[in-house]
């Protein structure tokens, strides 16, 4: 139940950071879930979602999210979606 | 006089600053000859032009690669667009190549196959750069990525010592149809040096009819377009475009298709075809997919562009302009009223925008356009050894 919780909160910063991010008007009704895709879905370009890793990063000092995204392929980033970052950001 | 063959793939954009290029070598006095697939484009060449066809073309891939979005759009760019067509066309090009004797191949930088059959046969070659996104280095994944499809490409066609990480780029000499203000206005520098000639090649259009007497000459225009490419794909950005547009005392030409027209209000006129580079003389603004040619035809006319790319290279032409300070930018699938509509009242009253687009159009009408790039030809043809030295080894990236 703890670890649960400790998901939930990791999920809903991640989806903060998102709203925060992209700052427009269309996100803010937009449902984003861990299923949510950076890409197909969100419509974030390359440079937006380095945007939100840096975001992300400055949030969770102790996690290496850019390493992690560095090391991805081009088809795994082009599949990145919100539960991707939580888990990374929680070291699943 | 020289013999110089060309080949580009069955894409107007691409075929229209060839073309341009074409036209200004030969009133040099050399010769042109084409390798183009014939069923497609064979009636924009010149009545008397040599040509050989390629293959059969699949209008599938290219219809299918309409309907995607973002980097998937890329990367069946590339993979299934760019690499196929050039496995499909090597032989046909080898073949042309040693019947015509070209003494230089022009070869456009999506026709892979024009680039190994040069370098097989160790002819000097130029790159034709159709748009200027494809120079710059991408995203380190996206670039080993297509550093990979190109390696095992010329694996298939070249010896092992001919290969190449970059083999779409010349060593001998790369034209790009735009300008260094634009197209390295982001801070990015192309992979290899290149030559920026400016657009060419526009001039060449058909004639379009338009009803010139709908334009109101006291009232501000604006022309909304989102290219031959996507210009049937998505009725949602124009409907949110007419929403826009209603509020506001602006006129819109729209280039969408006429069963549009319904849903458009008074001061939106909906066209299926413009002349564009006429029209644009009379807007005060764009709103466009970041196509690379109506990037350039409406800097050129000094115009601030509100940009909302769809595929292809068309973010990395996007941010260019925006960050050259002549663009701001729209999310296509997501744009919502009152941000179009802010856009809009933006592109006519933002002084700063208008100034760089005007700067802009000094650096384009500066450019020597089709002119230059047969200058640069010239100098490739007389063996300059400034640009003769070849690129680096595919090994080490």
């Amino acid at each position: 139940m703890d670890n649960d919780n400790a998901s939930d909160a990791v999920l809903a910063v991640v989806i903060d950071t998102i709203r925060a991010t992209v700052s427009e008007d269309w996100i803010e009704d937009y449902e984003i879930g861990p299923d949510t895709r950076l890409s197909d879905d969100l419509d974030l370009e390359s440079i937006e979602v380095v945007k939100l890793v840096e975001a992300l990063q400055t949030r969770f000092a102790g996690a290496d999210l850019i390493g992690w995204l560095s090391g991805k392929t081009l088809p795994e980033l082009m599949g990145l979606n919100v539960g991707m970052l939580a888990a990374a950001l929680r070291g699943d | 006089m020289a013999r110089i063959l060309c080949t580009v793939p069955p894409l107007i954009g691409h075929l229209n600053p060839a073309l341009a290029v074409a036209a200004a070598l030969e009133a040099r006095g050399h010769i042109v000859a084409w390798v183009v697939h014939g069923d497609r484009v064979g009636s924009h060449l010149p009545v008397a032009a040599q040509r050989y066809p390629l293959g059969a073309y699949d209008e599938a891939v290219a219809e299918r690669y309409r309907a995607l979005r973002g980097p998937e759009s890329l990367r069946y760019f590339h993979e299934e667009y760019m690499v196929r067509m050039a496995r499909d066309s090597f032989d046909a090009l080898e073949a042309a190549l040693l019947d015509f004797r070209p003494d230089l191949l022009l070869v456009d930088q999506h026709m892979v196959a024009g680039a190994l059959a040069a370098r097989k046969h160790g002819l000097p070659w130029v790159t034709l750069a159709a748009t200027s996104a494809a120079l710059m280095a991408a995203a380190p994944q996206f670039e080993d990525w297509l550093r990979q499809l190109l390696l095992h490409l010329q694996e298939d066609l070249l010896p092992s010592e001919l290969h190449r990480a970059r083999p779409d780029l010349s060593p001998h000499g790369v034209l790009v149809f735009s300008v260094r203000e634009l197209a390295e206005a982001a801070g990015e520098r192309a992979m290899q040096p290149c030559f920026y000639v400016g657009p060419a090649g526009s001039a060449a259009r058909r004639e379009i009819e338009f009803p010139w007497e709908w334009l109101n000459p006291n009232v501000p225009a604006v022309l909304a377009t989102l290219g031959t490419v996507s210009r049937d794909s998505e009725p949602r950005f124009f409907e949110v475009l007419f929403d826009a547009a209603a509020a506001l005392d602006i006129q819109v030409v729209a280039v969408a298709p006429e069963a549009l027209a319904v849903k458009a209000p008074a001061n939106v006129l909906v066209q299926p075809y413009v002349p564009q580079p006429e029209l644009l003389q009379r807007m005060a603004g764009v709103v466009c997919h970041a196509g690379h040619n109506t990037v350039c035809e409406a800097l050129a006319a000094g115009l601030p562009l509100a940009l909302a790319p769809i595929l292809g290279d068309q973010p990395y032409v996007a941010r260019q302009v925006i960050a050259a300070g002549a663009g701001i930018p729209l999310r296509f699938g997501k744009v919502s009223v009152p941000v179009m509509r802010a856009a809009l009242e933006r592109l006519l009253s933002d002084a700063v925008l208008r100034t760089a687009a005007q700067r802009l159009a000094e650096a384009l009408h500066a450019a020597p356009g089709a002119a230059g790039a047969a200058d640069v030809i010239e100098t490739v043809l007389a063996g300059d050894p400034t640009v003769a030295a070849d690129a680096v080894p595919a090994s080490g990236g």
